[in-house]
């Protein structure tokens, strides 16, 4: 078979040729038995390639598929603490976040309404914020937001803690390699000693495991053993949840 | 809501449609980046960084037609750039084996698909990667094209002498003309 001939039978079955072109084609095959087999041939080729592929084996890997389902309210519900902020709107998330009401920054319910954040007994204002999503450009916001927060308590007086727990697909924030937002979380770290960076262990450890991956943090970041058991900590301590 | 509130929502609204709509791409760039390199967690990383990145310049997308084009050309990068070298020669083989099922399991229809991707993992980069954006993930010419970087005539060439050498392959493993499996079609 020539070559043009070859490719042209490829475009046919491809879905690539004209409506005239396909015409000419198909009037030649019936003539040309040969020609004929090939493009049926061909066919075959294609759909047996799509169903080789049409179902990958999914890696065996804890929480993917979590991150993967929760993602898009996690991004609804930031983009909304991200306007909230910019704007100075009340808002009404589905999702908890953070939000402001007033000039006050409240933490969100479930149901969208602001709540006062936990205060301790000694007067402080404690937020964790809980990131497992690999979102960069959320992660940006949140820094955004972490600052507009810090700077409004430290103009006032008014004591606060703020913590931000890189745990699964969030930790890339805190990684030397992957962060978008290094010298910014030095910048802010060093600027503010009320607010602390913390990776989860389990996390690193089980990147190095499943995927031979050495985590390197960046400089800022302190270690804990377990995201998941320090933020319920955090929580029966009476600090404010929010995950993003 | 004055002006600029509204050109804020409008921005935003833009932004967590375009957000929703990458996410939702996951499973179709999974099977591609899977189809090329036959290994689950390097093609789970290859879609996590691919969508982390869109996601990242995410205002660089023109036109949000081209969204699929526009993600896969991500993917196709960061496979060219990162990850063909750092492959490995083990998991290939394991995970070929595991979708053929074993003795057990030994039907028609699963020794169709290992042997299929057995003969997609004996092609060179270029020409699987040309196959499998056209027969799997059903991307035009000029489309496939623009992922790679190439010319549509290059397209083209790969992707006759890609089909020739799948058949020439398939038929030295037993698949020939003679026993045709029956298809069922795909999702």
């Amino acid at each position: 078979m020539r070559s043009e001939d070859d490719l042209e039978l490829n475009a046919y079955i491809d879905g690539e040729l004209s409506p005239d072109q396909q015409a000419e084609l198909l009037e030649s095959m019936r003539s040309d038995p040969e020609l004929a087999r090939h493009a049926s041939e061909l066919g075959q080729l294609k759909a047996q390639l799509r169903l080789a592929y049409a179902d990958p084996p999914k890696p065996q890997r804890q929480g993917v598929a979590k991150v993967g389902a929760s993602w898009r309210a996690i991004a609804a519900s930031f983009l909304l603490l991200g306007l909230g902020l910019v704007s100075g709107w009340v808002l009404h998330a589905n999702a908890p976040g953070l939000g402001i009401q007033g000039d006050r920054f409240v933490v969100l319910d479930p149901a969208g309404r602001g709540q006062a954040p936990a205060i301790t007994e000694e007067g402080e204002t404690r937020i964790v914020f809980h990131l497992t999503n690999p979102d960069q450009t959320l992660a940006g916001e949140l820094l955004d937001d972490v600052e507009s927060m810090l700077a409004a308590y430290e103009s006032d007086g008014r004591p606060l803690r703020i913590e931000v727990v890189g745990h699964s697909e969030g930790l890339s924030l805190l990684r030397e390699r992957l962060s978008q937002h290094k010298e910014r979380i030095h910048q802010l770290a060093g600027q503010y000693t009320n607010l602390t960076f913390v990776a989860c262990q389990n996390t690193i450890n089980r990147l190095k495991v499943e995927r031979g991956i050495e985590v390197k943090l960046v400089p800022d970041a302190e270690v804990i053993d377990s995201g998941v058991s320090h933020v319920v900590k955090r929580q029966k301590e009476g600090w404010s949840y929010i995950r993003v | 809501m004055t002006d600029s509130n509204s050109s804020l929502f409008g921005k935003f609204g833009r932004q967590r449609k375009l957000r929703e709509q990458i996410c939702a791409e996951r499973e179709r760039l999974y099977r591609i980046a899977w189809s090329w390199c036959h290994d689950s967690h390097l093609a789970d990383d290859l879609v996590q960084e691919t969508q982390a990145r869109a996601l990242a310049k995410i205002n660089s997308l023109r036109e949000e037609s081209r969204l699929q084009v526009w993600l896969t050309q991500i993917l196709a990068n960061l496979y060219r750039d990162q990850f063909r070298r750092v492959q490995p020669e083990t998991g290939l083989e394991a995970e070929l084996l595991a979708a053929s099922g074993g003795p057990e399991d030994a039907t028609d229809r699963s020794q169709l698909i290992a042997r299929t991707r057995e003969a997609i993992e004996r092609l060179k980069d270029d020409q699987r990667q040309v196959l499998t954006l056209v027969d799997i993930a059903e991307f035009s010419y000029a489309d496939t094209a623009a992922i790679l970087s190439v010319p549509v005539g290059t397209v083209m060439s790969r992707l006759s002498r890609a089909r020739q050498r799948m058949r020439e392959i398939l038929e030295q493993q037993g698949i020939g003309r003679a026993d045709v499996v029956p298809l069922r079609r795909p999702r």
